[in-house]
């Protein structure tokens, strides 16, 4: 029985090493050979831990790659962290960072205000700490982000006027509790107040586990509470991978008249869109250039500038058959 | 009068919960005839319904021998993740389906080994399992969604239709009459159930009760494996975290498919049927186009009542 006791605390402290050596382990290595040869930049050996819970989605990732790829450029180290949806884990991932006395930190696609007491510790170690599309909060260096506010305008006012004519019906896919999509969904809800011939149908919202296979559900059923042709004109998604749902089920229904709309411009969207599905239009965030402007303010504090605190924007692009590529 | 009484609640007993089933599709019915109460509409959910089914009877299967898995979720999205990369990869579509099963059945039988022959408790053993399998995906996708080049030949599973039934339904089926029939009527089956009951008497009648709980972890893995697969499949895309959602979900509906048994045990007819009232829900509820929170309140309430009233039926049989 001591034996079997034993064995057990062995197999739980195995497990432990090998589930922290399978997550912790994939930060090093991918950049590995570039990062040699930079010049005598202020990042040069600086160890900066690039944190983010959402590293499936495929915009989060391009970021990360950019973020990582130009830092290791100027000589960084650079450790990715990603928590998989978990918030909890990743506050404590954050003060593990600041606990080993990391460089830096660059927050990627979360809100600070869901890990602002981790991050306040950061602020306390005076570890600067930037935010790449994430948001900003008193302590913090600079975000780059897209103004979401502005991208929902642009998308939501395109959709409204020049695709459906000022009238009509739309379903709208969203995610409140993720801070960029919820300022597009606040631009939504302001716009449409103006367009008394547009009526909202539902707003439904889409999980982030598995957002295109949930709006297709979501998109069949709504279909089939809305069976008449032309009975929804529209369907608003906050952003591209429900968008990618809702035009997948409306090609099985057949409902080639429904018009969808995206946020982001992801290739998979963007393909569909050039393919000339129900998919109508999307807004290319500029996620290099976030990226970019990341890297760039970080040079800059490491080589001992002071930096103009506060949110920086790239600015976004529409993406319509026309311009598709 | 007394009998009366009994002939009520056997009925409750036995068929509460179906009867939960019926009284929800009749009330759907009765609010949307139009769009909820038709053909189409039933064959949609069995569709909707088909990937929760499939994962959801590999956990019955563990929780037939009293153990669970914790892993099946990070299971599906690695079956999802490695079937896609293989067919980005190039290499045939009958390959990237099955290898992955191969590999999926060696990683369960791992997780019943290590519980069967060291005695840990499956909650923890499967926990770490899941973690390891996170850094898995990790390593292999480098986190993100694997979408670009895949084949058009891999929607094939996922996307079929034979005419207005789709594959998927298909397949769920045929998943639970097999599955129906192992556990059921077949020896495997009926060992698997005498262990869960009592562990060590069954172990005195002779049944190797290793072998059955690494033949359960097994095909739970690979039947998570096949739903991580279809769904990648479904969408053209495996995303990392694909099969979280499942996770719990699948667990919910074995749980009140047990309250569709009488002995309340795990089983695959139940388990499709607590399947079919969560699809139902969300199906009907959208339909409804009531807003999500009330969708999450709703099933949430209707779980809990469902096992609430199945203990209170066991209490008074007793």
């Amino acid at each position: 029985m001591k034996s079997l006791k034993k064995m057990f605390a062995v197999l739980l402290a195995l497990t432990l090493v090998l589930s922290m050596a399978a997550c912790g382990g994939t930060g090093n290595d991918g950049g590995d050979g570039d990062g040699d040869g930079g010049a005598a930049s202020g990042l040069s050996g600086k160890k900066i831990s690039v944190m983010t819970p959402y590293l499936g989605s495929v915009t989060t990732n391009q970021m990360v790659e950019f973020l990582k790829s130009g830092l290791e450029a100027g000589g960084a180290e650079v450790t990715v962290v990603n928590t998989d949806n978990d918030f909890g884990a990743l506050a404590s991932r954050i003060e593990d960072v600041v606990a080993a006395g990391t460089d830096g930190i660059v927050l990627v696609s979360a809100d600070p205000n869901q890990v602002a007491n981790q991050l306040q510790e950061a602020f306390d170690a005076d570890i600067p700490v930037f935010g790449c599309d994430s948001g900003f909060i008193e302590g913090m260096q600079v975000n780059a982000t897209s103004d979401n506010y502005q991208m929902g305008e642009l998308i939501v006012k395109y959709l409204f006027d020049d695709l459906m004519g000022g009238k009509g019906t739309v379903i709208a896919l969203t995610h409140r509790p993720h801070p960029g999509v919820v300022k597009r969904c606040e631009a939504f809800d302001d716009i449409i107040k103006d367009y008394p011939d547009i009526k909202l149908i539902t707003e439904q919202h889409v999980p982030a586990e598995q957002p295109i296979n949930d709006a297709q559900d979501i998109v069949e059923n709504l279909l089939l509470a809305n069976p008449d042709k032309d009975s929804v004109t529209a369907i608003w998604a906050a952003w591209d991978e429900p968008a990618i749902g809702a035009t997948q089920a409306l090609k099985e229904a057949g409902r080639d008249e429904v018009i969808v709309t995206g946020v982001d411009g992801n290739e998979q969207a963007i393909s569909l869109i050039k393919e000339g599905t129900n998919l109508k239009a999307t807004v290319q965030q500029n996620f290099e250039g976030m990226a970019q402007i990341v890297v760039d303010q970080m040079t800059k504090l490491f080589d001992g500038e002071e930096l103009e605190k506060g949110e920086m924007y790239a600015p976004a692009t529409l993406i319509t058959p026309e311009n598709a590529e | 009068m007394k009998s009366g009484k009994i002939g009520v609640k056997y009925i409750v007993q036995t068929y509460g919960t179906i009867l939960a089933m019926l009284a929800i599709i009749i009330i759907f019915s009765i609010l949307r005839p139009d769009s909820f109460c038709t053909v189409r509409n039933f064959i949609n959910i069995t569709r909707q319904i088909s990937l929760l089914v499939i994962i959801s009877i590999g956990a019955t299967m563990v929780m037939s021998v009293n153990e669970f898995d914790l892993s099946v979720g990070s299971m599906a999205s690695l079956g999802g993740v490695m079937a896609a990369l293989l067919a980005v990869n190039g290499q045939p579509l009958a390959l990237c389906f099955i290898l992955p099963i191969l590999i999926c059945f060696a990683i369960g039988w791992v997780n019943g080994w290590i519980v069967a022959r060291f005695r840990v408790l499956s909650f923890i053993t499967t926990l770490g399992m899941s973690t390891v399998l996170s850094g898995v995906i990790y390593k292999l996708t480098g986190g993100a969604t694997v979408f670009q080049n895949i084949p058009q030949g891999f929607a094939w599973l996922g996307t079929k239709k034979f005419g207005e039934i789709p594959l998927l339904s298909v397949l769920m089926i045929l998943f639970v009459a097999a599955f129906w029939f192992l556990m059921r009527h077949m020896s495997i089956g009926r060992k698997m159930y005498a262990i869960g009951g009592n562990e060590e008497a069954a172990k005195i009648s002779g049944i190797n009760v290793a072998k059955y709980k690494n033949m359960a972890f097994a095909f739970c893995a690979v039947l998570a494996c096949i739903t991580g697969m279809l769904v990648a499949s479904r969408v053209g895309s495996a995303n990392t975290t694909a099969g979280d959602g499942y996770f719990l979900q699948s667990y919910a509906a074995v749980f009140i498919g047990c309250t569709v048994s009488r002995q309340g045990v795990p089983n695959v007819a139940g388990t499709l049927i607590g399947a079919a009232i969560l699809g139902i829900l969300a199906n009907g509820l959208t339909i409804m186009q009531s807003p999500t929170y009330m969708q999450d309140i709703i099933t949430g309430s209707i779980i809990i009542l469902a096992v609430i009233a199945q203990k209170l039926g066991q209490g008074d049989a007793k």
